[in-house]
């Protein structure tokens, strides 16, 4: 079963996705910003990382760097409100940048093609 | 009385004759009786008589001899001269003394006289060696305005003889008397002062020209008022100075008038002078595409016009500016001007007008009829035997020409005009030059200008898309959680209860706005995005049909018509068929929140061969600003609930394709929009 960490800082968002990917069959962490979720990464294995960007503490793009700098193969997908540094964000070496939605069906094809990907 | 020596003689005579007689008578007859008494007494009687008439002779030569002498005295001092003599042979009478003192008198006043005369004459001398020196030219008119006397120096510069202007008005001496002169001469008959006529054109009849500085002066000889005119010829002068403030009307008018054409007829107005300084005509050529080209001319049609151009201009009094000139100029020589416009001489190596501009050198043509460089276009148009042509120098290189002549008043082009039309001619070609430099100025300064602009524009977009990023991702943030929870709801296990039925429709509205709003949100970030378009051939009457079919029903809703003019055969344009269906939607959705129930929006199309053009008309409110385009402005917005980002967009997409959208206010009131897209080549 692949394990996911969620990395989001508005609670009812971050538990939506966790219900919605837990749903899914997957196992969820979720982290509240982006120090935890670097802490997270070093205590465990992850699947996939879904980052959100704006948090406090630490923001997904630093948060982003550290993760990649310890681990360069972990997935890692921006989930964001932001829809228009894709580009930018897709330079930093994510492997995927999505525009937050209500509808939730293009971040979970995404974790799909990308799991799959690596199994 | 006193007797001469004569007298006396005779008188002895006669009485020794008379003795001698008696005694004789006696002596041979001594008869002395009565008879002989009568004959005594006879013979006393006629004593007396030869004594009375001896008397009377000589006191007749006596008187005679003197009174010839005064009277040839009195006839020499009725003709001035003293030259008798009179030597009586001794003073022994009154007569003769007196006789004697008018002949010394006489002397006394001959010798006065002539050391008079000759002081007169010196005088005289004096006086015609400063009139013959003296520069002016005068003349003397009698009481009837008739000239009774000219000076050599005026029958010398005017080229008269006395007999031309003898007892002639002045009317009939100069071509054209301004009314200053007139008055002047009135005004001087009037006062008896002396009138000073300042800078004063005279033409002459026989074509001599001046500027002068005329005074007027009333002489009275013998009662009779006569006037003097003295002429001060004050060219040279008066054209310097005028060559001067000519420059610096030229150098004003350069920096003031936007179009060339008025400089050029300033320097041509320069060269010709207004009067009597310059040239009768003057024509410019430059070099345009390989031809020499006419560009401007300055000059009468006719002799008539030129009187008629220096009557009006004949004075340059200090108040006199140079547009009185300019303004008289103007009038005249149309024929000229257009002659002028028409003409285009192309290059030939044998044309005296490309030998000046190569040559970069000024060619006097002094018999146009008989000289080979003329050619028989330049003739026909110059039509005269002198003239001369100046190139116009800029860079190094020849630019154009000045052509220049003296048609109307034959005079001879002079080494001065030539120095004249030379300085024009520089004048000239600077101004060309910095006029065409000016005008890449001007050009350049548009085109900075317009690229600031649309740098400025770039700017607000660029600001717009900062606030739209910022704004689109604190409202998304919750927009995702709700939506998302009610897409959860929606997904719980479904219960056939009329209450779960009501829960899944109420999660299903919040979630189909949450979705609204999302899509608002996309559409300003696709507005602040860089555009990525899909260029390709589209129609774009398919574009506006689509669109209409879109909004079918907000029409029925909004019970407004619509109505679709297409053009057919439109030609296709390279345009992204989204983009353009997003103007479309935007352009027709904003003109229906303008039109209120009942009115109508037609949309037209049509091709001129280079642009399609879609006009968007409704009858609605029209738009209350001064410039109706401001609503292209990014957040312009009269709507209550807008963003004011729609018609921003419009116009962003439309710039994008390389097109232009205006908005104008209907006469008849409402809006139309007119966009323009380029057909491609």
């Amino acid at each position: 079963m692949a394990r996911l960490l969620i990395v989001e800082d508005e609670k009812h968002q971050r538990e939506l996705y966790a219900m919605e990917f837990e749903d899914e069959g997957y196992e969820v962490d979720q982290a509240s910003n982006g120090k935890e979720a670097v802490d997270l990464v070093k205590a465990n294995k992850y699947d996939l990382v879904i980052m959100d960007i704006r948090m406090p503490e630490m923001d997904g793009i630093e948060a982003l760097g550290k993760i990649l700098s310890r681990d360069k193969k972990i997935p890692i997908i921006i989930y964001t409100a932001y829809s228009n540094y894709k580009s930018n964000f897709m330079t930093w070496t994510a492997d995927a940048y999505v525009t937050k939605s209500s509808n939730l069906d293009e971040i979970k094809g995404k974790v799909r093609e990308i799991i799959a990907a690596r199994s | 009385m006193k007797l001469s020596i004569i007298e006396i003689l005779l008188l002895l005579i006669s009485d020794t004759a008379v003795v001698a007689i008696l005694f004789y008578l006696y002596v041979q007859y001594h008869i002395i009786h009565t008879r002989m008494v009568y004959i005594l007494i006879g013979l006393i009687f006629v004593l007396i008589v030869i004594r009375a008439a001896l008397f009377f002779l000589g006191n007749w030569l006596f008187y005679r001899r003197r009174i010839n002498a005064i009277r040839e005295v009195v006839e020499e001092f009725k003709k001035g001269k003293f030259t008798q003599t009179y030597h009586a042979a001794r003073i022994d009478n009154e007569l003769d003394e007196i006789v004697n003192e008018l002949m010394i008198a006489g002397k006394h006043l001959d010798s006065i006289m002539t050391a008079q005369k000759k002081e007169i004459d010196n005088f005289n001398e004096l006086y015609n060696s400063i009139i013959f020196s003296i520069s002016s030219y005068f003349i003397v008119l009698g009481d009837d305005d008739r000239v009774l006397f000219a000076n050599d120096g005026f029958y010398k510069k005017f080229q008269f003889h006395r007999e031309e202007i003898y007892d002639r008005k002045i009317e009939e001496i100069f071509y054209f008397v301004n009314a200053r002169l007139k008055a002047g001469i009135a005004q001087v008959r009037l006062t008896g002062k002396t009138e000073v006529l300042e800078k004063t054109h005279l033409l002459t009849l026989n074509k001599v020209s001046v500027i002068a500085d005329i005074k007027i002066s009333n002489i009275v000889v013998k009662d009779v008022s006569q006037i003097i005119i003295i002429i001060d010829d004050i060219t040279r002068k008066v054209r310097n100075d005028y060559q001067i403030s000519l420059m610096s009307q030229i150098s004003e008018s350069i920096q003031k008038d936007d179009e060339i054409d008025r400089v050029l007829f300033t320097i041509l107005t320069g060269v010709t002078s207004g009067s009597g300084l310059g040239f009768n005509r003057a024509m410019l050529f430059l070099l345009d595409d390989g031809e020499l080209a006419g560009k401007m001319a300055v000059g009468p049609d006719s002799f008539e016009e030129a009187i008629e151009i220096w009557t009006a201009a004949s004075s340059f009094s200090q108040d006199l500016e140079f547009r009185d000139i300019a303004a008289a100029e103007m009038r005249a020589g149309v024929d000229l001007l257009n002659r002028v416009l028409a003409a285009r001489f192309p290059l030939r190596e044998d044309g005296v007008f490309t030998r000046a501009l190569l040559g970069m050198e000024s060619i006097l043509i002094v018999d146009s009829w008989n000289d080979a460089r003329v050619t028989p276009e330049i003739r026909e148009l110059m039509d005269v035997k002198e003239f001369i042509v100046s190139p116009l120098v800029a860079a190094n290189r020849g630019i154009g020409i000045i052509v220049a002549d003296n048609k109307f008043n034959n005079a001879p082009i002079l080494k001065e005009n030539i120095e004249l039309l030379s300085i024009f001619a520089s004048q000239a070609a600077m101004s060309i030059e910095s006029y065409s430099n000016l005008d890449t100025v001007r050009g350049e300064m548009q085109k900075l200008s317009e690229r600031q602009n649309a740098i400025v524009e770039s700017e607000k977009l660029a600001a717009v898309g900062r606030i739209a990023a910022h704004m689109a991702h604190e409202i998304r943030n919750p927009l995702v959680t709700m939506g998302g929870y009610a897409r959860r709801i929606m997904q719980l296990p479904k219960e056939r209860s009329k209450i779960s039925k009501k829960i899944d429709a109420s999660a299903e509205i919040i979630l189909k706005e949450c979705e609204r709003l999302e899509k608002t949100l996309s559409n300003v970030m696709d507005f602040s995005r860089p555009a990525k378009f899909i260029k390709e051939f589209n129609n774009i009457n398919d574009v506006i049909s689509d669109t209409a079919a879109l909004l079918k029903n907000l029409f029925l809703e909004r019970k407004v018509s619509v109505e679709l003019e297409l053009g057919s055969d439109l030609p296709l344009v390279k345009s992204d068929f989204n983009q353009m269906k997003q103007v479309m939607l935007n352009l027709i959705q904003n003109s229906l929140d303008a039109t209120p129930t009942g009115g109508a929006i037609t949309i037209r199309t049509g091709s001129d061969g280079e642009v399609i053009n879609i006009n968007i008309s409704d009858t609605g409110v029209g738009i209350d600003e001064e410039d109706p385009n401001v609503i292209f402005e990014p957040f312009y917005t009269t709507k209550v609930t807008g963003v004011g980002l729609g018609l921003a967009i419009v116009k962003k997409i439309i710039k994008d394709h390389n097109g232009m959208i205006r908005v104008a206010n209907r006469e008849e009131g409402g809006a139309e929009f007119v966009i323009r897209l380029p057909i491609p080549g």
